[in-house]
């Protein structure tokens, strides 16, 4: 068992999330029925913004690789800087990667950086992007003070020693300290559903995006997701926005899909998403969220940037399937209940194993709900040598 | 007026523990602690908030700071509260000695001296920015660094500043105070060495990465770990790198001294036992979590929480026991006679026997 897994199941996590309502790893004796009504509660009356997703850019999706960028499972600090800044120019089609950032962020903004730190720190969110990152947004005249990074769990970014590696000045803060802290939540902003007759059946906005960040740039990860099939921009924001989402698993089943799309469609989540920086330096082919074990983890060196996050987390789920299909993986899209384990090790060790069927279909479903373009044909998919 | 200051970081009695890892050597519970798997827990207190960081003993009465921002003081053989301390902002910092003062850094950029026997507050000194770091008590001068990127040195009596110096990066590294040097890892990934009396930078090391982990002195090295996998052996007076040893992951860990040997633990799930002239290896441990907290020495033990907790035998890095409970980040056991304290991150104090 990882780290996080013990600390979640171990220590911590069991015993809260039961309080929370729901053990995901608690088997359900029998298949839910079908998707239970799901009420969407944002703020009433929120002018959408233009820069919301799909944001300015709808379907582009601009892949920079460099071999060099992560050696012996370092990150190189410079690579990374032209790589943003080339994936920066072509996104946006300016001259400058100033000007490319000058779109997105204005000097009197809130920036939320999102990140991953969960799978930490195997993979997450690379403070060598970040740093590349806060040092743009700090160009297009944004005070350090004005920028905040940020996650659900406090206890997560610490393992990624955040704090200690990014710059002097950035807030660095967890939306809650322990599982069972709902303080960090807006009460009036939430997504409700019952999914498997769980006690509570409300999952609230955190206020950091409800009413501090104005921008929310988000950087998830490359992981497949033992539920949601991938974990990329769509739930990197959906499910580290919201609060009490195990409960939408029992083992084996997810109702990933469609949650992550609707989450996704809460204002003002919605209009502050403006920009999607996929950290490819590491890719999780198998394990995912959270697993430690670098069998699974190969070192590409790619960044993903979009403001379209269902086009990027589509070609997402076409890498993490093609390396799966190269390693002899099943595919993502499997669902064999003799693939299905309950046990924990077991998964984490082979890739053929899995705890839940996994729902990669719900970026497809987002792209229904107008968050982007999910049809591989319509998206404009640029791979670019750094 | 002048006040007197009784000397800090030195343990009255075998079982006191007034500082991170014991004492300013960072000993931890050499010599005296026994080996055995304890039987269970004597008691168990709840603080009501995460425990990240690690609990100090003095005089039968245990201090602990929990994230919600609180300073609990815990009678050792009741296992009860005898006062809290609540203060402004959230708490990751391990509480230090200095005389009758509780000190330790709140992320409302302040440290905090506490009253020992009444939980009142004596003085406060303020930051920039939040202090995870232990403040460290020497000759009635307390160090600590802050995430403001500087290092303050402030009177143990008054809270007066004394000098300030600024560094190039966030500081979440405890310093090690030496008799006229101080010690300190940073973000900015270098190694410093501090004149304890003016905050004069003497020297500055470079790593490949931003530094978490707290030095610890063995002979004329310090030692030390860095975010970019490496562990450090660096000449206290020049910061020349002697040797370095090369782990799998980040090390935020904090190495534990016992003569010849030093351990530490890296995010790659292993323990190193490490010879600290040459950096060889004698034993390599994984503990199937990765390791963040500071290892430290019982008798013949080095004990480690991470996700639960380990002993194990420091000639060979054989688990002798384990516990699975006290996952932590950056809690490190105190071993007392026959009892250890513990505390998680699930909120929990416990005394185990």
């Amino acid at each position: 068992m990882d780290r996080r897994t013990f600390v979640k199941a171990g220590c911590i996590g069991s015993a809260s999330l039961l309080m929370e309502g729901l053990n995901p790893m608690v088997r359900a004796d029998v298949p839910p029925a079908e998707v239970p009504p799901i009420e969407l509660h944002g703020l009433p009356d929120y002018k959408a913004s233009p820069l919301g997703m799909p944001g300015l850019f709808p379907g582009r999706v601009i892949e920079v690789r460099d071999p060099n960028a992560i050696v012996r499972n370092r990150i190189s600090q410079p690579i990374v800087r032209h790589m943003l800044e080339h994936a920066m120019t072509e996104l946006t089609g300016e001259k400058s990667a100033q000007a490319a950032w000058a779109k997105f962020v204005e000097p009197n903004d809130i920036v939320g950086i999102k990140i991953n730190p969960s799978g930490a720190p195997a993979c997450c969110s690379s403070p060598e992007i970040l740093r590349e990152i806060i040092g743009a947004v700090q160009s297009a005249g944004v005070p350090v003070r004005s920028i905040l990074i940020y996650d659900r769990y406090s206890y997560e970014m610490d393992i990624g020693s955040y704090q200690t590696l990014l710059p002097p000045g950035v807030r660095i803060v967890g939306i809650q300290d322990a599982f069972v802290d709902s303080s960090g939540y807006d009460p009036n902003l939430y997504c409700a559903a019952n999914f498997f007759g769980e006690w509570e059946t409300r999952s609230y906005m955190a206020n950091i995006v409800a009413q501090v960040v104005t921008k929310i740039i988000n950087v998830p990860t490359m992981k497949d997701h033992s539920a949601a099939g991938v974990t990329g921009a769509l739930k990197n924001l959906a499910y580290g926005t919201f609060n009490n989402v195990a409960r939408s698993h029992r083992a084996p089943y997810s109702f990933t899909n469609p949650l992550i799309g609707l989450m996704c469609t809460v204002e003002p989540l919605r209009s502050k998403a403006v920009l999607h920086i996929m950290d490819g330096m590491r890719q999780v082919w198998h394990g995912g969220p959270l697993t430690q074990v670098q069998d699974f983890i190969d070192q590409p060196g790619i960044l993903l940037v979009a403001t379209d996050p269902v086009a990027l987390d589509t070609i997402e789920l076409e890498a993490i399937e093609k390396k799966r299909v190269e390693r002899g993986a099943p595919s993502l899209w499997q669902h064999d209940a003799n693939s299905i384990t309950t046990n924990n090790d077991e998964f984490f060790h082979d890739a053929s194993k899995n705890l839940f069927f996994r729902q990669p279909g719900h970026i497809a479903a987002a792209g229904k709900l107008g968050l982007g373009v999910a049809d591989l044909k319509q998206i404009d998919h640029r791979p670019l040598l750094a | 007026m002048m006040m007197t200051i009784k000397e800090t970081a030195k343990p009255k009695t075998p079982d006191d523990w007034p500082t991170l890892l014991k004492d300013n050597a960072r000993t931890g519970g050499q010599g005296q602690h026994p080996a055995r798997s304890p039987e269970g827990a004597v008691w168990r207190l709840r603080t009501g908030s995460s425990v990240r960081s690690a609990p100090i003993l003095d005089d039968g009465v245990l201090y602990v700071t929990s994230v919600n921002g609180v300073l609990h003081a815990i009678d050792v053989v009741t296992g009860t509260s005898k006062w809290k301390f609540q203060a402004a902002g959230q708490v990751h910092s391990t509480p230090s000695l200095s005389g009758d003062r509780i000190l330790f850094g709140c992320d409302d950029g302040k440290v905090y001296a506490v009253d020992r026997h009444a939980g009142s507050k004596l003085w406060e000194a303020p930051t920039e920015a939040e202090v995870w770091a232990s403040p460290v008590v020497r000759s009635g001068v307390v160090f600590f660094g802050s995430a403001d990127a500087r290092v303050y040195a402030v009177d143990a009596a008054s809270g007066r500043t004394r000098w300030v110096q600024e560094l190039a990066g966030r500081i979440y590294s405890t310093i090690y105070a030496a008799e006229h040097q101080l010690y300190v890892g940073c973000g900015d990934g270098k190694v410093y060495s501090l004149d304890a009396s003016s905050g004069k930078i003497l020297w500055s090391t470079l790593t490949g990465n931003g530094i978490d982990s707290s030095p610890a002195v063995a002979g004329d090295l310090v030692l030390i770990g860095s975010e970019d996998f490496w562990f450090y052996a660096l000449n206290t007076s020049t910061g020349e790198v002697r040797w370095k040893y090369e782990t799998g992951l980040g090390i935020a860990s904090s190495p534990a001294v016992s003569g010849d040997m030093a351990v530490i633990g890296s995010k790659d799930g292993f323990l190193y036992a490490l010879e600290t002239q040459t950096g060889r290896l004698r034993w390599k441990t994984g503990v199937g979590e990765v390791v963040t907290a500071p290892p430290v020495f019982g008798d013949g033990v080095v004990c480690i929480q991470a996700g639960g907790t380990f002993s194990l035998d420091s000639a060979t890095g054989n688990v002798v026991w384990r516990a699975a409970l006290a996952g932590a980040i950056q809690s490190v056991p105190v071993l007392a006679g026959d009892t250890i304290y513990l505390t998680s991150l699930s909120s929990e104090v416990y005394a185990l026997r």
